[in-house]
């Protein structure tokens, strides 16, 4: 287990007043707050500031972490030592954000079991919905689909430790969902307390990234490249779709970075998105002689000077 | 050999098949009624109906009461501050892909 200094995650000094930890973390929070920032470490980052807030803003945890001493520097193996948090008295109070098995080995090592004992005062009622993000395949969307997902949920073990339960569910993926969209499994939740009924299971869709699609809400982008003559004297092109390939006429004289819309060949629904196909124009490589005349064959027959437009002498 | 039987559950999409009352949305976010009452009042979420008894919410204010949540808890922003930020991080993804739209990535 590597020790996890919670003054430097803050970026506070250990002598640091409640209300000097209290505005570091509202300022690291706002900056790494999944929901709000585009890094891609935002939600480890984020999840540390919360583990070491949860520790510095409770007076009764901070003083059991400080006398651990200041020897201690992040990442060095560490064991609590035993009894360390003997004559501590908690009251177990205040644990509502990210209860459950989403600590580190560290903070549930430390704080683990009052964590537990203070989730065991619950009423009976239905049980919680629970929350899970899921990936599909964008051409799922297109045809509906029936998957096996598989989905770790924090638990206990029979030693009352928190650990990451696999649940494998079977999934009927309906045609038309899309990205950011949610299906509501009725009962797939946390079983209920006492008679309560069980929760419902909500599953986020998104779509696994892919290489060729770009997907916004309903419609669809696809980037198709052309040969200079296919875009100046018109084509009939196969591009590929998610629900499989579509013959496409190219215009004469089309540009790039010209837009061709496939009405209704986006995500399937009422309305039906579309399917964008923006077109580039890719040179051949001039890597041979018959390449090479070619090019000044077309030099020759062209008197095109693709900078008139532009200011100053750029001829 | 018999292909095996397999079930597969199947669900309501929650955007567009699903209103939520009051109590199904606190259910299904873990979030208090104060809470969801306040973001109602601040016109965070907004639900068609009288009163709250009546009220039905919309499949998307889940994922609105969801980010709600995770804001004033996470961030400790009060309603008026978390009707904002929605509205902030709404303009942001649609500028996201409209800059997505014309190729900017």
């Amino acid at each position: 287990m590597k020790f996890k200094d919670y003054y430097e995650i803050l970026g506070v000094a250990r002598g640091a007043t409640q209300d000097d930890v209290k505005k570091a973390y509202r300022k690291l929070a706002r900056k790494y707050h999944p929901d709000v920032s585009k890094d891609p470490d935002a939600e480890a980052r984020f999840k540390e500031l919360g583990e070491a807030y949860a520790v510095l803003k409770d007076p009764e945890k901070r003083a059991a972490y400080d006398q651990m001493g200041s020897q201690w520097k992040t990442g060095q193996d560490f064991q609590p030592p035993p009894d360390w948090d003997a004559g501590f008295e908690f009251s177990g109070r205040d644990f509502g954000a990210g209860a459950g098995a989403d600590h580190s080995d560290f903070f549930e090592a430390l704080f683990g079991r009052q964590a537990r004992a203070a989730q065991r005062a619950q009423m009976h009622a239905k049980g919680p919905d629970h929350h899970a993000k899921v990936l599909i395949d964008l051409a799922d969307a297109y045809r509906g689909a029936q998957r096996s997902i598989s989905l770790r949920m924090p638990g206990l073990d029979a030693q009352g430790r928190g650990t990451l339960q696999e649940r494998k569910l079977d999934v009927g993926i309906p045609k038309g969902i899309r990205a950011g969209q949610h299906l509501r499994l009725a009962g797939q939740g946390a079983p209920g307390l006492g008679e309560g009924a069980a929760g419902d299971l909500y599953l986020e869709i998104s779509f696994k990234p892919d290489p060729q699609f770009r997907v916004d809400g309903r419609d669809v982008y696809l980037n198709l490249p052309l040969a200079p003559w296919e875009a100046a004297l018109g084509a009939s092109v196969a591009v590929p779709t998610p629900e499989g390939p579509v013959q496409l006429t190219i215009p004469p004289g089309s540009a790039a970075g010209r837009q061709l819309r496939l009405k209704g060949r986006g995500i399937p629904g009422s309305p039906p998105g579309d399917l964008y196909v923006a077109l580039a124009i890719v040179l051949p490589p001039a890597d041979s002689e018959g390449a090479q005349e070619a090019y000044r064959t077309m030099a020759k027959a062209f008197d095109f000077n693709p900078r008139t437009k532009m200011k100053g002498d750029s001829s | 050999m018999n292909p095996i039987a397999m079930t597969f559950i199947q669900g309501p999409v929650v955007e567009e098949e699903v209103r939520l009352t009051l109590v199904e949305l606190c259910q299904a976010c873990s979030a208090e009624e104060e809470h969801v009452l306040a973001w109602v009042f601040e016109g965070a979420l907004e639900p068609v109906g009288e009163s709250p008894q009546d009220w039905r919410f919309t499949g998307d204010s889940l994922r609105r009461a969801r980010l709600a949540l995770r804001l004033t808890r996470d961030l400790e922003i009060n309603p008026p501050g978390v009707a904002l930020a929605l509205d902030l991080l709404d303009d942001i993804a649609m500028l996201r892909a409209k800059l997505q739209r014309i190729g900017v990535r």
